[in-house]
């Protein structure tokens, strides 16, 4: 029988996860890009932005477009924030602590990452705006060349726990983490993650050359929402790289739960930090790259994780 | 109204939520008519204070800067671009001489001259109008239909078929062979005149298929037809050494830091904010002989291969049509050695030689202008007394300006062909490698 308060408490506690990842992505983001303006870093100011900002985006009245799709575009952020949450399920932040215990947690992960790009094309369609559904578009055409090498590394690390569990995925890093075990792996997965929270190089569908792309129309809650929740999907990605390829919950001294947020942080200062470093890439080299260099450098993963778990295993 | 919701009574504390919207930063949207360089100067000091966010659309904006004056066929754009902004939203018109007269292109809007202090005032603006001392100013252009559609048609939708008329008082787009050969809808929009990107004033006519340019034409320039450019009257020193001797120290630094605002504008449009940033803080406080934080710079963007990402193989222009046309840093980014300063006898004293790149695309003018900016710094701190200049032609930072006219504006008639098959982010980025600016194609034309 569905215990209600069970429900409701681990709802909130993944809403409270979310929200916190959130303002620490925002405060590591501004903070690491004062750091790399060279401009000085005032700390009050810093940590009190996500407040101040959402304040402003709060009583800015939302503008719209000529005849929009209007209930799609509310519903644009409201699927992205459910795929970021609904994601987050199947991470276990501690041994006790996995909303809901799935055991092809992996697939589900990344079927739900396959509905950004829905989320992201109505949110460009519906405004009925040129920039906003050319960024739907480039969305569109990136989408395949991201979700293939993602899905294959995870499978990658799913191989030594010959389980898709994420739990067990975790614990099967006991003696050895994945990150170590499958050096491609961890990095195809934040290049692909990148992807999937269309964050820094290939932050293509909301890009400054159109103005904002699926954004450009956006003011007020809508667009307070619409970051928010892209914020929360790439939170998501860093989680499961934690627990995927970091060891998750598991490290000496500290709680399992404090591991997680240690190892989720860093890699969410990793892809947050690239957003000042490297350039934008152009859409078309990034297919080129994704499926001439990523894809066949996956397979790889893959093949080479499969080799060991056989070589490992008693005939 | 959301104007009339944030007005406070007098004597009345505004709320926690509107005093925190009230310290958080300022969102503007900029837009440029022909500016002076103080105004010029202003915006760009503006992009270093950390409590202002210049937004790339005016939605998500609550401040509209207007700067300089406008000419005609840019009031109906710039006012659109107004009724765009999201409310509560006011509007800042700086204007080298605020008491000049001029139309009401923003009827309610606080007007300002280059000597105020631009980051306080729009500080106050934005708190006067979140906490509601100030109320939102309303929509200058009448909420009309494009076109008339209503009661048109067999069942008065617009149309006369599937995709004829004007439903909701737009075309439906039309249908053309894309480069493959299907058929696919193209859709027709024009960019600009204040696309952020995009130098002020310029129009580009598309015709688009999925982000992919099937057609470009070029709109007419607005400044055309305007009468006084205020850049006559700034003191640029290229402009002064048409006609007398100019010490080269100060066209060297005025080169290096043209090229480097240039590269900020850049950096910002390929998603590299806060080294646009950092580019602009070097750029402000550029001192001659000192390249160490032009060469880390340059280091950062090679480790990290960002120049090659954006620009390798894109907005190729072929040398021969370029050649000696005066073109300055794109010509010799097209691998063409053409500077007028290499028959200067006062910089051949400080033995320059002109930087070169082959690859002639906007990578290779990424380069040209960074490594530019470099030598630029060392000339100027190796000139000591020399002047150049008099002549009636010198080499600028955008190519040769002479008495007579320049050759910008071949650069504007190429964009057509250039562009044509280009996906949209290649083009603005090849727009953004020419250095483009519409004013000074004009101003030199006339001078």
């Amino acid at each position: 029988m569905i215990s209600y308060g069970r429900l409701l408490g681990e709802l909130a506690t993944i809403a409270v996860v979310l929200l916190a990842g959130v303002y620490a992505t925002v405060v590591i983001d501004l903070w690491a890009g004062r750091m790399v303006a060279r401009a000085p870093v005032r700390a009050f100011r810093v940590l009190t932005f996500p407040i101040r900002q959402t304040a402003l985006f709060l009583l800015q009245q939302p503008a719209t477009t000529e005849r929009p799709d209007a209930p799609l575009w509310a519903l644009a952020p409201a699927l992205l924030a459910a795929i970021a949450a609904a994601s987050l399920l199947v991470i276990p932040f501690s041994p006790q602590t996995s909303a809901a215990g799935i055991e092809s947690g992996i697939v589900y992960f990344g079927a739900l990452m396959a509905l950004v790009m829905i989320a992201v094309y109505l949110n460009g369609w519906s405004a009925n705006s040129v920039f906003p559904m050319i960024g739907g578009y480039r969305f569109i055409a990136e989408a395949l060349s991201y979700e293939m090498p993602l899905a294959l590394v995870l499978i990658g690390a799913a191989l030594p726990a010959q389980s898709l569990s994420v739990s067990a995925i975790v614990i099967s890093q006991d003696s050895l983490w994945n990150v170590i075990r499958q050096p491609l792996g961890l990095p195809i997965y934040l290049a692909a993650g990148l992807g999937v929270a269309f964050w820094g190089p290939l932050a293509l569908p909301d890009a400054a050359d159109l103005a904002g792309g699926t954004e450009s129309e956006l003011s007020g809650v809508q667009l307070l929402l619409w970051r928010t929740t892209r914020i929360a999907v790439l939170v998501a990605v860093a989680a499961m790289g934690a627990a995927v390829f970091l060891g998750g919950w598991t490290g000496p001294w500290l709680p399992g739960a404090v591991w997680m947020t240690v190892k989720t942080i860093s890699l969410i200062f990793i892809m947050v930090v690239s957003r000042h470093l490297v350039a934008r890439v152009r859409l078309e080299r990034f297919v080129v790259v994704a499926w001439t260099v990523l894809i066949p450098l996956a397979l790889l993963d893959v093949f080479a994780a499969g080799a060991v778990v056989l070589a490992g295993s008693p005939r | 109204m959301a104007g009339a919701r944030l007005e406070v009574g007098v004597g009345q504390r505004p709320g926690i939520l509107k005093r925190l919207a009230a310290m958080a930063p300022v969102r503007v949207f900029a837009i440029s008519g022909s500016e002076s360089a103080e105004i010029e100067t202003l915006l760009q000091d503006l992009e270093l204070e950390q409590e202002i966010v210049l937004t790339d659309s005016p939605s998500s904006a609550n401040v509209l800067l207007a700067m300089g004056e406008f000419p005609d066929s840019m009031h109906e754009p710039a006012r659109r671009i107004h009724d765009q902004l999201t409310r509560p939203r006011r509007t800042l018109w700086l204007r080298q001489n605020v008491s000049a007269p001029s139309e009401a292109i923003f009827p309610k809007a606080i007007r300002e001259d280059a000597h105020c202090d631009l980051a306080l005032l729009l500080r106050k603006i934005h708190r006067d109008l979140l906490t509601g001392v100030e109320p939102s100013e309303a929509p200058i252009l009448p909420d009309e239909e494009p076109a008339l559609w209503r009661g048109v048609g067999p069942y008065g939708q617009g149309g006369t078929g599937m995709t004829g008329g004007v439903p909701y008082g737009r075309p439906m787009p039309e249908t053309a062979p894309d480069r493959d050969g299907l058929a696919l809808d193209q859709l027709s929009v024009r960019v600009g005149p204040f696309f952020r990107p995009f130098p002020s004033g310029l129009t580009l006519a598309l015709k688009l298929q999925g982000d992919v340019i099937q057609e470009a034409a070029v709109a007419e320039n607005p400044f055309d037809a305007q009468k006084s450019n205020p850049y006559f009257e700034s003191g640029d020193p290229f402009i002064r050494a048409l006609s007398e001797p100019v010490p080269v120290v100060e066209m060297e630094m005025a080169r290096a830091r043209h090229h480097l605002h240039w590269l900020c504008n850049a950096l910002q449009v390929h998603g590299l904010g806060a080294l646009g940033l950092r580019t602009r803080a070097i750029a402000r406080s550029l001192r001659p002989g000192v390249v160490a934080p032009i060469a880390q710079l340059r280091r950062i963007l090679r480790y990290s291969r960002s120049v090659s990402l954006v620009g390798a193989g894109v907005g190729v222009i072929q040398p021969d049509k370029i050649r000696d046309r005066g073109l300055g840093p794109v010509a010799r980014a097209a691998g063409l050695r053409e500077d007028l300063r290499m028959t200067d006898p006062a910089y051949q004293e400080l033995g320059f030689e002109p930087v070169v790149h082959a690859e002639n695309d906007v990578r290779s003018r990424l380069w040209q202008r960074l490594d530019e900016a470099m030598q630029s710094v060392m000339l100027a701190a190796r000139s000591g007394n020399a002047t150049s200049g008099g002549g009636g032609r010198v080499e600028g930072p955008r190519g040769v300006i002479t008495l007579d006219g320049n050759s910008l504006s071949l650069l504007l008639g190429l964009l057509p062909d250039l562009l044509h098959g280009l996906e949209w982010g290649d083009a603005v980025a090849t727009v953004v490698s020419l250095d483009l600016d519409l004013r000074d194609v004009r101003s030199q034309r006339v001078s």
